[in-house]
């Protein structure tokens, strides 16, 4: 009784309202970009899933586009070509940043010179990452000819000339770009971990390679589940990455999911006379599908966190 | 004991170098290239070093019309620093309101800007958002864009601030308010001025965010390239027809689009890995 009393004065003070006030007024920038840039397109851009929409004329069309969604043969191949592109990718990214991590967690001189430079192809933007990668893999470009020059390959190989090599050099360039970041976390996580536990590991007579997977694995599972949760949303969301390096080539094969939709539905990128209802239903599925990944990775990881 | 030391960490230096070398590679050829004519690039590109260092691609792309690079780097310079002053104001208040304020909504406003973390509609936005910025009279443009980012929501920021606010301590905020501040005159008198290391931090992820940003100012000077940033200009230069033609203005742009952020994380460092959780979630 009391506190409902106190709740109702507290709302009628002067102070309070006027701090009220004042917090929205602060607050006022953010809301409108948020309500006018944000909420507005994105309920309009749902609400149209449902609707035949070339920018000119628009009509309800319930769940035609959604229907044809299901039996849209390139979508389907770039939401493969996603999945393909994240098993690729991450198997070979998080051990590498682990075990760099692990190196560098040993008392190494110029640490920070290592961490800082691998940290810096993080800074740059994806597009010139892109742009760098498609000049030093480009046919007549600094790594054929090096592979030339030192006996490797007898003719250039053209890296975007089939789906498996442009597949790979993408692959290099956004682990290139982004395992730096991944050292930085497993570093931190690695630090937390107290000396002593390893002492009476050495004690015990455990060696080093006991002691990583018996201690250091389960110690930093926690993190290591954010990290790859992390890593596993900005991989499945990529699309600047492949429509800068391959922009789809060899034939549109390598488009992973958000760089197809961008291709075919972004406004002055796609043809004037694209169904925009059908590429927003499009986006609403996939939206939905990158959303509910996540969330199944959160469940099924939880088990990760109680391992210590 | 020792001994079995010393091998192990001649490995590790062996493994750590190698990556370093490799993660340099890339950049150190780029720049290297920009000091070569164009029928060095093509005819012997596996060269590391430029045979005879010429500073003619930048002067060319200086001077060039068709790449007009003194344009594209100003429209650069403007658009992120317009993005970085109005993120720095939007978001330290707000990290503070949802600090210190009280008011009703507080947690459904904060609740709805974190949702946007979660879904995204992606590149489809753009059509209603070309709407509503064409019924506010503003048209398709580098500077419509940057209406729309300096109006942006960055939750990670205001996460950022807030918990930076929180570790301050409340009794002079306290004390301000007895000799009559109010709430904002507590903002700007006694918080702001204490937010210096967390607004650096945010200061530089603005900055690497907008001058990095591709994709949207792509279509939003896609009318008209007189409004492209620098790296959508090097990036159409690249695409264009006569790109083989001009392999080293390609290269010389990539890297005059490459030194401002380079510079800042070489001075900045520690403020560029202190927002590391911004970076990771933005992908």
């Amino acid at each position: 009784m009391k506190v409902e009393r106190n709740t109702v004065s507290k709302y009628k003070s002067k102070k309070y309202r006027q701090n009220e006030r004042v917090s929205y007024l602060m607050l006022s920038p953010l809301i409108i970009g948020f309500l006018l840039f944000s909420i507005i397109p994105m309920i309009w851009a749902i609400s149209m899933s449902w609707c035949y929409y070339d920018t000119i004329t628009t009509r309800v069309v319930y769940w035609d586009n959604f229907r044809a969604l299901f039996q849209d043969r390139s979508y389907w191949n770039a939401v493969g070509t996603t999945l393909f592109f994240a098993v690729m990718k991450m198997p070979i990214e998080l051990p590498l940043a682990l075990v760099l991590a692990v190196l560098l967690n040993r008392k190494i001189r110029g640490a920070g010179i290592f961490r800082a430079v691998y940290y810096l192809p993080n800074v740059i933007s994806t597009a010139l990452v892109a742009l760098v990668f498609s000049n030093i893999f480009s046919y007549f470009g600094v790594i054929n000819s090096a592979l030339q020059e030192w006996g490797i390959l007898d003719q250039p190989i053209d890296w975007f000339g089939s789906k498996i090599s442009a597949m790979w050099v993408i692959v290099m360039a956004d682990i290139w770009k982004s395992f730096g970041i991944n050292v930085l976390y497993f570093i931190a996580a690695l630090a937390n971990i107290p000396e002593d536990v390893y002492e009476s590991a050495m004690l015990d007579g455990a060696n080093r390679i006991q002691t990583f997977f018996r201690i250091t694995l389960p110690m930093i599972a926690p993190t290591a589940q954010i990290i790859l949760m992390m890593s596993l949303i900005g991989t499945l969301g990529t699309s600047e990455m492949v429509l800068v390096l391959t922009n789809g080539a060899p034939g549109g094969s390598t488009y992973t999911v958000n760089a197809y939709i961008f291709q075919n539905y972004a406004p002055g990128i796609a043809g004037s006379t694209v169904n925009v209802g059908y590429g927003c239903a499009m986006s609403l599925v996939t939206g939905l599908m990158l959303s509910g990944i996540t969330l199944i990775y959160m469940r099924l990881s939880a088990k990760l966190k109680e391992v210590y | 004991m020792k001994k079995s030391r010393k091998i192990p960490n001649l490995f590790a230096y062996i493994v750590l170098t190698a990556v370093l070398l490799v993660t340099l590679f890339p950049l150190f050829y780029t720049v290297s290239a920009s000091f070569k004519t164009n029928s060095e690039i093509l005819a012997n590109p596996a060269a590391i070093f430029p045979e005879s260092p010429t500073f003619q691609n930048y002067i060319d792309a200086w001077n060039s019309d068709v790449f007009d690079i003194k344009r594209m780097t100003f429209n650069s310079i403007y658009y992120t620093v317009a993005i970085v002053a109005a993120t720095l104001v939007t978001s330290s208040m707000g990290g503070y309101v949802f600090a210190r304020g009280q008011f009703r909504g507080k947690s459904f406003w904060l609740a709805a800007f974190s949702l946007l973390m979660f879904f995204s509609m992606g590149s489809v936005t753009v059509y209603p958002l070309l709407k509503i910025l064409n019924f506010l009279h503003v048209p398709k443009s580098l500077p419509g864009l940057m209406i729309v980012r300096m109006l942006g929501v960055n939750i990670i920021n205001i996460y950022l601030v807030r918990s930076y606010v929180y570790s301050l301590p409340v009794g002079i905020e306290e004390a301000a308010e007895i000799d009559g501040c109010g709430f904002a005159g507590i903002y700007f008198r006694i918080v702001l001025p204490l937010l210096k290391p967390i607004m650096a931090t945010i200061g530089v992820l603005a900055f690497q965010g907008s001058w990095n940003d591709y994709l949207m100012p792509m279509i939003f000077t896609l009318s008209n390239p007189k409004q492209q940033p620098l790296i959508v200009g090097v990036v159409a230069l690249s695409n264009s027809g006569e790109s083989a033609a001009s392999y080293n203005l390609v290269f010389a742009g990539t890297t005059i689009a490459l030194i401002p952020v380079l510079l800042a994380y070489a001075v900045g460092n520690k403020y560029f890995v202190s927002g590391l959780a911004a970076g990771a979630v933005k992908g």
